[in-house]
């Protein structure tokens, strides 16, 4: 007999049909309903966050599928000294599994999201992504020529964007940035990947339940949940295992809002680490402006090329462990209007279109994601007054930017107009902090094999709670220094492989 | 008649002013905000805005008090010269107010069909055509391929 499988989710399947790029004006709808800050779109099913203490805006998006509706699909894996940081650097934790661990689970993960990409990329161990890349198109290009002139690593992006017919999905059309949901259905979602395989296989979804806390037995154990169904009425769903996928601001919140007399601070928490060590990648944008044509708003608006040049610590740098780029392209004509005001290079009034069009269809350029080290000081904690639609406490995250990543920024910045430079941008513009890029959110309910110094054990075992298990960011030990999802699925998988082999014995 | 307390849904107010913010330009290819009938749009938008939406209202009403003070027949009764001098001197006081008009005036003229096709994009919704993009350029693939692992 097989396991039955409950899945609640506070929202509701998405339709393509809906997504902005069906409309004229898919840039309003983008930067309204289908905006990446749930304090932006405000819809029933999102929760609000209080980010007035961080410089970094937490981005998620709350339906089926989670934040991949809206996601870039940028698909790299972490490489194999990403889990050695202490062993290497002396600083932060290592992780108690490393790359060997993982990499069944990211082949299986790239084959169920679809990955495109190029086998051989040497920052990595060799993998064969199951198609071919993306193709570059005049942005990818261009960056890439200025990565070359200058002799560093470059290599086109893993993206989990189907680049011809995969499985059911249609081949990529370019309709534009990715981050405003694919109508095209190429772009790997997990509403469209994972899902109809996991209800094929008889899992079942409750829609718009949005889970209020985590119940306990006497003995402390997990003993299921209470949540509010879609008409705002609290059921009980009793359960012998609850596995927690939030993400890495959720699932802290969830389990510091489920505290009893046997977990007075909250579920999983006498290490009282549950909502410490929050890390997201800072990230630094870094454009260029070309007299040639390049058509940036056509194409997934992050995935062309990734380059690992400064990845790897260098004491002469000044800053511990490193960075790597995305490429990225333009984005759609008013977006780039707003974008142009905001960087101070499009006025309003006379000159407004010869500035305008310098930029319209001119722009290329990259993102720095840089490695963010987690410190105890950065947290997820519940708001005392904040609620979500339904009255339950909404989180606070609190954050500072540490002065290693500042550093980490401020290099990215020079060189990635050195860059842009060497590509032939005829004028360079960097913002070194974006403020909207909480896209990634890691470590508030870390791994590890000490059970005062983490709240997970190697295979997402809560130490606390034997029948309690976590698989999204919360669990990750360090950031490294590219985009996170293709492990935060690698190590899913993992863990549901050991709940499988361990069922007999699970709870010893 | 202008409406004495809305600028926002003073029409012959709102298509002066927007034709300030965004004129058309010289050869007349890109239209004027104002002239392109957006003062609608644009006050829809202000109106659900709750974080910059005041400063707008309070911006326009200080930039339609300051022309009548010089022509009883306000904005629309100035020259450009005039009417560009009571925008900066509101401007001067009222810091958050254009922000809070190019947010929602630069989305409804870059997504009107018009703005589109004089721009050479194509005024259609980018699904189910979508676009082709340029090829990966093969001398730049042929050095990557000679370093692959
Ligand atoms: C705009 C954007 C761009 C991104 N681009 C990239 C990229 O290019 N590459 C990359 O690797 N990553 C990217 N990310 C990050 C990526 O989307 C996340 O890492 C990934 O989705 C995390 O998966 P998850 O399942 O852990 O969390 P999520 O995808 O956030 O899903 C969590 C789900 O839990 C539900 N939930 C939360 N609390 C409750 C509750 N109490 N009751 C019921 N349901 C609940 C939510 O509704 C949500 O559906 C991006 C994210 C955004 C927002």
């Amino acid at each position: 007999m097989g396991t039955s499988v409950l899945c609640l989710e506070q929202g509701p399947w998405m339709h393509q049909k809906d997504y902005p790029t069906n409309f004229l004006d898919w840039e309003s709808r983008a930067m309204g309903p289908f905006a990446s800050n749930p304090n932006v779109r405000r819809l029933a099913q999102d929760y609000p966050v209080n980010d007035s203490a961080s410089p970094i805006q937490p981005l998620m998006f709350n339906a089926v599928g989670g934040s991949t509706i809206l996601w870039a699909a940028h698909f790299p894996r972490f490489t194999p000294g990403d889990f050695r940081v202490k062993s290497t650097d002396g600083v932060a934790d290592d992780w108690p599994i490393g790359y060997q661990t993982l990499e069944p689970f990211y082949a299986t993960n790239d084959r169920m999201m679809g990955v495109a990409g190029l086998a051989g990329d040497p920052a990595y161990p060799y993998h064969e992504p199951p198609m071919a890349p993306l193709p570059l198109g005049a942005t990818g290009n261009i960056v890439a020529s200025g990565f070359e002139k200058l002799g560093w690593h470059w290599w086109p992006s893993d993206s989990a964007i189907a680049s011809r017919d995969y499985e059911g999905r249609a081949a990529c059309i370019n309709l534009g940035p990715c981050t405003s949901a694919c109508s095209q259905g190429a772009k790997a979602s997990t509403d469209i990947t994972y899902w109809p395989v996991a209800q094929r296989k008889g899992v079942q979804l409750r829609t718009g339940c949005r889970v209020k806390e985590i119940t306990v037995r006497a003995d402390g154990m997990a003993d299921g949940v209470l949540y509010y169904d879609q008409d705002g009425v609290l059921q009980e769903q009793k359960a012998e295992i609850v596995v927690l996928a939030c993400n890495g601001i959720g699932t802290p919140r969830l389990l510091l809002n489920s505290k009893s007399p046997q977990h007075p601070d909250g579920l999983a928490n006498s290490s009282g680490l549950v909502g410490k060590n929050l890390m997201f990648h800072p990230y630094a944008l870094i454009r260029g402006i070309f007299d040639e044509p390049l058509n940036g708003r056509r194409g997934p608006g992050g995935c062309t090329v990734w380059s690992h040049e400064f990845y790897k610590s260098d004491p002469s740098r000044g800053f511990i462990r490193g960075y790597s780029y995305e490429g990225t392209r333009g984005a759609g004509p008013a977006q780039e209007a707003l974008w142009g005001m905001a960087a101070g290079l499009v006025p309003w009034g006379e000159g407004h279109h010869e500035a305008y069009a310098r930029l319209h269809g001119h722009i290329a350029g990259m993102v720095a994601i840089t490695e963010d080290l987690p410190e105890e000081t950065n947290t997820v904690t519940l708001d005392p007054e904040l609620t979500d639609s339904n009255g339950v406490p909404a989180p606070k995250v609190t954050y500072t930017l540490s002065e290693n990543s500042k550093k980490m920024l401020a290099h990215a910045v020079e060189r990635g107009k050195e860059a842009l430079s060497a590509a032939g941008a005829v004028e360079t513009w960097a913002e070194p902090l974006l403020r909207p890029a909480g896209w990634h959110l890691m470590g508030t309910a870390r791994m590890g094999t000490d059970t005062a110094r983490s709240v997970v054990n190697e295979w997402g075992r809560a130490h606390d709670v034997k029948n309690l298990f976590i698989i999204d960011g919360s669990i990750f030990v360090t950031s490294a220094g590219v985009n996170p999802t293709s492990t935060i699925q690698a190590l899913a998988l993992y863990i549901a492989d050991r709940i499988k082999q361990n069922i007999g014995n699970l709870f010893d | 008649m202008p409406n004495a307390t809305d600028p926002l849904h003073d029409n012959a107010f709102m298509e002066a002013f927007l034709n300030l913010v965004i004129p058309p330009d010289e050869d007349r290819r890109m239209p004027g905000a104002g002239s392109l009938g957006l003062g609608a749009a644009v006050a829809a938008a202000v109106e659900t805005d709750s974080l910059l939406g005041h400063a707008v209202v309070t911006g326009l009403r200080a930039v339609r008090d300051a022309a009548v003070a010089r022509d009883p027949a306000g904005l629309p009764g100035l020259t450009r010269e005039a009417r560009l001098e009571v925008l900066e001197g509101v401007l001067a006081h009222h810091p958050a107010f254009m922000t809070g008009v190019a947010r929602h005036l630069y989305p409804a003229y870059y997504q009107h069909p018009r703005v589109l096709e004089a721009l050479g994009e194509p005024a259609r919704a980018p699904f189910p055509e979508g676009f082709q993009i340029e090829p990966t350029d093969a001398a730049l693939m042929a050095k990557l391929l000679a370093r692959r692992k």
